[in-house]
């Protein structure tokens, strides 16, 4: 019988090691860009709002306050978004020389689209999400102008109070849900750390979330 | 690369995965995902709006206030400021905005195809169909409603008087024996009763908090008059078999056998008149006579009732200023005349006619539709003695038969010829909410609004004492295909040329608004409820003591085991089945798995030698068999057994289909004597272990 033979020279030895190891590399290498910048953008479409909305122009050069769109109905819920009828009030007719407001005049205030069934939520929370804005504005009155509204609002939603055209929206292919979406170690911040806004005396039990 | 350099360029590999944010995001991303699971429940989101209106779905008219969330009912309330009700609810009226959507919900005009299966058509196509065959039918047509308290009826009865057809009715219900019994004492309107203004309340055979009368406004006269914390205003008696939530309620419960209530009335009368109550009219002497009979041991031994406890409770008429005595049912059809007759002749002896807090002769509801039948001409004819007769070949059958709002296939007695009126009507068609057993024999089933989808009315329920008008107003679109029963049928006149005086149901609704001097405007932007204290001119009231005496000679139930039927409002009714929103309140002690349960007493199971758990077979008279699993329940009296009612549907939908038995398979049509009135409240059975 032939006697197998089970040695390797050391020159053989050392060269194989190294090749192994640069394959490991290269692996490493390869998925973490695939982990970190090729797949996450597969996973991502990007959408624009339907029109470009300008809250620049809205706040800052006509005056208006947030609440104006923004509001807690009598009933406790809120109004994020407003309607076509909403916004109809002031642009039943075209106002200004943009043609972006030239083009919601036409195709949405005198068809009567609704833009708010358009309009893409950047922070949308599944239903099985109870959360009721009103709990949450309880600074809201201390607060002075829309800077100091916009900030405090920042804290969960995009900033878009200085914005001349909505953030790019970011969808994810799988959930349908934007990137935006505050997860759940976002609530607990502040339901977790009952100190991290000032005493919130939020509590963090599931069901005062999920109902 | 070899194997080796292959394994370790995967474990660089996995190691980048790991240490990248992908994998993590993936998982994230995966929780939301589930969250898009289509049998998941959506959330509507918008404006909330409450809108004050009337169930049309609940018998007793429920008065209540519908949350609307963008437009959508999410939800009903008790209604605080409806005069009637004060903001009770019944069971089924809590139900209605989840009704709305029910599984069995009709969703488009459905056209029996031959070879059996239904097929979707559109609504011209029913409606050119409908118009067909109302046309080529003549004058050969009939039709039944299950909603007495709708001005609709009078738009289908003008149709047909129009066409040269009498044959409309009005499905059994509590009203029709009390009709006939009120006219025989003498009685020239409609029977009510000022339950609310009353001291001391005998109801006998009557579940007045569960299901008889207007229930809500029962119950918030029966809160208002039992405050927790202080002493009742107000006595309520009850005599019945079994102790459901009247009898707990009750100040005084007097446990009576299943079909005694004339025996148990007629001792109460005896008990009074000898205790000086003897309010004169025509044919005192005679009538005490006869209840001289009936003397508190004969009763006792007859009702079960301790002698002790119906002194009490004549004693507790005697001394009240204002009492009233209410018989009834607790199927709330198929009743008997009888003991209405012996409750009125109580009032009159206890001077409770046309007083605050007795009987009240009320108006009939009036017409305002050209050629209508009155609602009183109405209520004198008997569906079961018409579909008996096409049963029977004694009357041809129709060419064309419309059930409107009705379950007669379920909730009329195996022999009351109803299949058989189907089966040999030329031509039958369903107008309808939901997908009962009825529609599915109908060769045409129209999907109907409800009440919160479309207008309607609600007419003074029988139970009140006073007479109520209240608008049902849209809330929210018709569900799917589903459209108001009212225009439909006011379209129809008008495309057959007939003359109905109305153009559409906002006209209808005003033009009864109007007969009543009632605030149409004010009730139609803000759903306000009229209500007025008409009473006529007092009747000719008499003793009718004969009649009394024919149906004191009625035979009891047959059987080794009387069957007590329970009916409550969280099972709906013939024409909804089991809310899918109401299936949580439905106990053990109700449904088990498939079957329906038998509350009996450990004495009544030793007999029959069960125990709780096991199946026993019930067969009754007409030789239906059906099995339940028996409960024990000691507030249930001897040889007697419970079932509720409203289960064994063999349509509808998951919820309600193939649970349980239906306790009217049970009952048979027979006739009570003297009035011949159709009746099968009493169902006695023969009771083994399965």
């Amino acid at each position: 019988m032939e006697e197998r033979n089970n040695t390797t020279t050391p020159a053989t030895e050392a060269k194989k090691c190294s090749c192994g190891w640069g394959a490991f590399v290269v692996g490493l290498v390869v998925a973490l860009i695939l982990g970190w910048w090729v797949l996450p953008n597969l996973m991502k479409e990007t959408k624009k709002q339907p029109i470009a909305f300008s809250h620049v122009e809205h706040v800052q050069n006509q005056g208006m306050t947030c609440e104006q769109c923004h509001f807690v109905r009598a009933d406790g819920s809120f109004s994020g978004t407003p309607t076509t009828a909403q916004c109809a009030e002031c642009h039943f007719t075209v106002l200004g020389s943009n043609p972006e407001e030239a083009r919601f005049v036409r195709e949405y205030v005198q068809t009567g689209r609704e833009i708010k069934s358009e309009w893409l939520v950047y922070q949308k929370q599944p239903d099985n999400v109870f959360f009721s804005h009103a709990l949450h504005f309880g600074p809201l009155a201390e607060l002075r102008g829309p800077k100091e509204t916009a900030a405090f609002c920042s804290k969960c939603h995009l900033n878009v109070a200085e914005t001349d055209v909505p953030p790019v929206y970011t969808e994810n292919r799988l959930s349908g849900y934007s990137e935006n979406t505050m997860l759940m170690w976002g609530c607990e911040r502040c339901h977790a750390e009952h100190m991290a806004m000032g005493n919130t005396n939020a509590s963090n039990a599931c069901f005062t979330c999920h109902k | 690369m070899d194997r080796r350099g292959f394994l370790k360029f995967a474990a660089g590999g996995t190691v980048g995965l790991v240490a990248s944010p992908i994998i993590w995001n993936t998982l994230y991303d995966a929780v939301y995902w589930t969250q898009n699971w289509g049998w998941i429940p959506r959330l509507k989101k918008g404006e909330s709006e409450y809108i004050p209106t009337v169930s049309k779905l609940c018998p007793s008219g429920t008065g209540f206030v519908v949350r609307t969330v963008a437009g959508t009912p999410v939800r009903t309330i008790g209604d605080k400021n409806n005069p009637v009700t004060h903001g009770a609810m019944t069971a089924l009226a809590a139900a209605e905005a989840e009704l709305r959507v029910s599984p069995a919900r009709l969703k488009t005009p459905l056209r029996r195809s031959p070879d059996g299966a239904y097929v979707a058509i559109t609504w011209t196509e029913a409606e050119t169909l409908l118009k067909q065959k109302l046309q080529e039918a003549g004058s050969s047509v009939a039709a039944v409603s299950g909603d007495p308290t709708s001005s609709i009826n009078e738009v289908l009865t003008s149709i047909l008087n129009q066409r040269g057809s009498s044959d409309f009715y009005f499905m059994p219900d509590e009203e029709q024996p009390a009709a006939v019994a009120w006219e025989a004492m003498g009685g020239q309107g409609r029977l009510g009763y000022d339950m609310e203004n009353s001291d001391c309340i005998l109801a006998v055979g009557a579940p007045v908090l569960e299901s008889w009368g207007v229930v809500a406004a029962n119950r918030s006269a029966f809160n208002r008059t039992h405050p927790v914390a202080g002493e009742p205003t107000q006595k309520l008696l009850y005599a019945g078999a079994l102790q459901n939530n009247t009898a707990a309620g009750a100040d005084l419960w007097l446990p009576m056998k299943p079909g005694t209530d004339m025996a148990l009335l007629l001792g109460v009368a005896h008990l009074l008149i000898k205790a000086g109550k003897q309010g004169f009219a025509a044919g005192l002497a005679n009538f005490a006579s006869f209840a001289a009979a009936y003397t508190p041991e004969k009763v006792s031994g007859i009702t079960g009732v301790p002698v002790a406890r119906l002194e009490a409770a004549a004693k507790a008429l005697a001394e009240a200023k204002k009492p009233l005595v209410i018989a009834g049912s607790a199927l709330g059809a198929g009743g008997s005349a009888g003991p209405v007759m012996v409750a009125v002749a109580i009032n009159m002896l206890l001077g409770s006619v046309n007083r605050e807090g007795g009987l009240v002769d009320m108006p009939f509801p009036v017409s305002v539709v050209a050629h209508a039948t009155e609602y009183r001409e109405t209520m004198r004819k008997r569906f079961v003695n018409y579909t008996q007769a096409v049963a029977a070949g004694k009357t041809k059958a129709p060419a064309l038969l419309l059930v409107y709002a009705a379950n007669p296939l379920y909730s009329l007695p195996a022999d009351s010829g109803m299949k058989e009126t189907l089966s040999k009507a030329g031509y039958s068609i369903a107008v309808a909410s939901f997908m009962s057993e009825t529609c599915e024999a109908c060769d045409l089933v129209l999907p109907a609004a409800l009440g919160m989808e479309a207008f309607d009315d609600v007419q003074t329920p029988y139970g009140s004492g006073r007479v109520t008008y209240a608008l049902a107003r849209p809330v929210a679109k018709p569900f799917a295909g589903a459209r108001s029963a009212g225009e439909l049928f006011i379209a129809l006149a008008q495309e057959l040329d007939l003359e109905l005086g109305v153009k559409d149901m906002p006209e209808l609704l005003y033009k009864h608004a109007y007969a009543l001097g009632a605030p149409f405007r004010a009730m139609m932007d803000e759903g306000r409820v009229f209500t007025a204290k008409t009473a006529l001119p007092a009747s000719p009231l008499f003793y009718n003591w004969e009649a009394i005496r024919s149906a004191a000679s009625a035979r009891g139930a047959e059987g080794d085991i009387q069957v007590a039927p329970v009916v409550v409002l969280g099972m709906g009714t013939a024409q909804t089945a089991i809310p899918p929103f109401a299936t949580k309140v439905v106990t053990d002690y109700q449904l088990k798995g498939k079957y329906s349960v038998a509350q009996m007493n450990s004495a009544t199971a030793a007999k029959l030698k069960v125990n709780a758990g096991d199946h026993i077979r019930l067969v009754a008279g007409n030789n239906v068999e059906i099995t339940v699993v028996a409960a024990i329940f000691e507030g249930i009296l001897p040889d007697t057994v419970s079932l509720v009612a409203g289960l064994g549907h063999t349509a509808f939908d998951q919820f309600s289909k193939g649970k349980g038995s239906n306790v009217l398979a049970l009952t048979s049509v027979c006739r009570e004597p003297g009035t011949g009135l159709p009746v099968w409240g009493l169902a006695g059975v023969k009771a083994a272990r399965a």
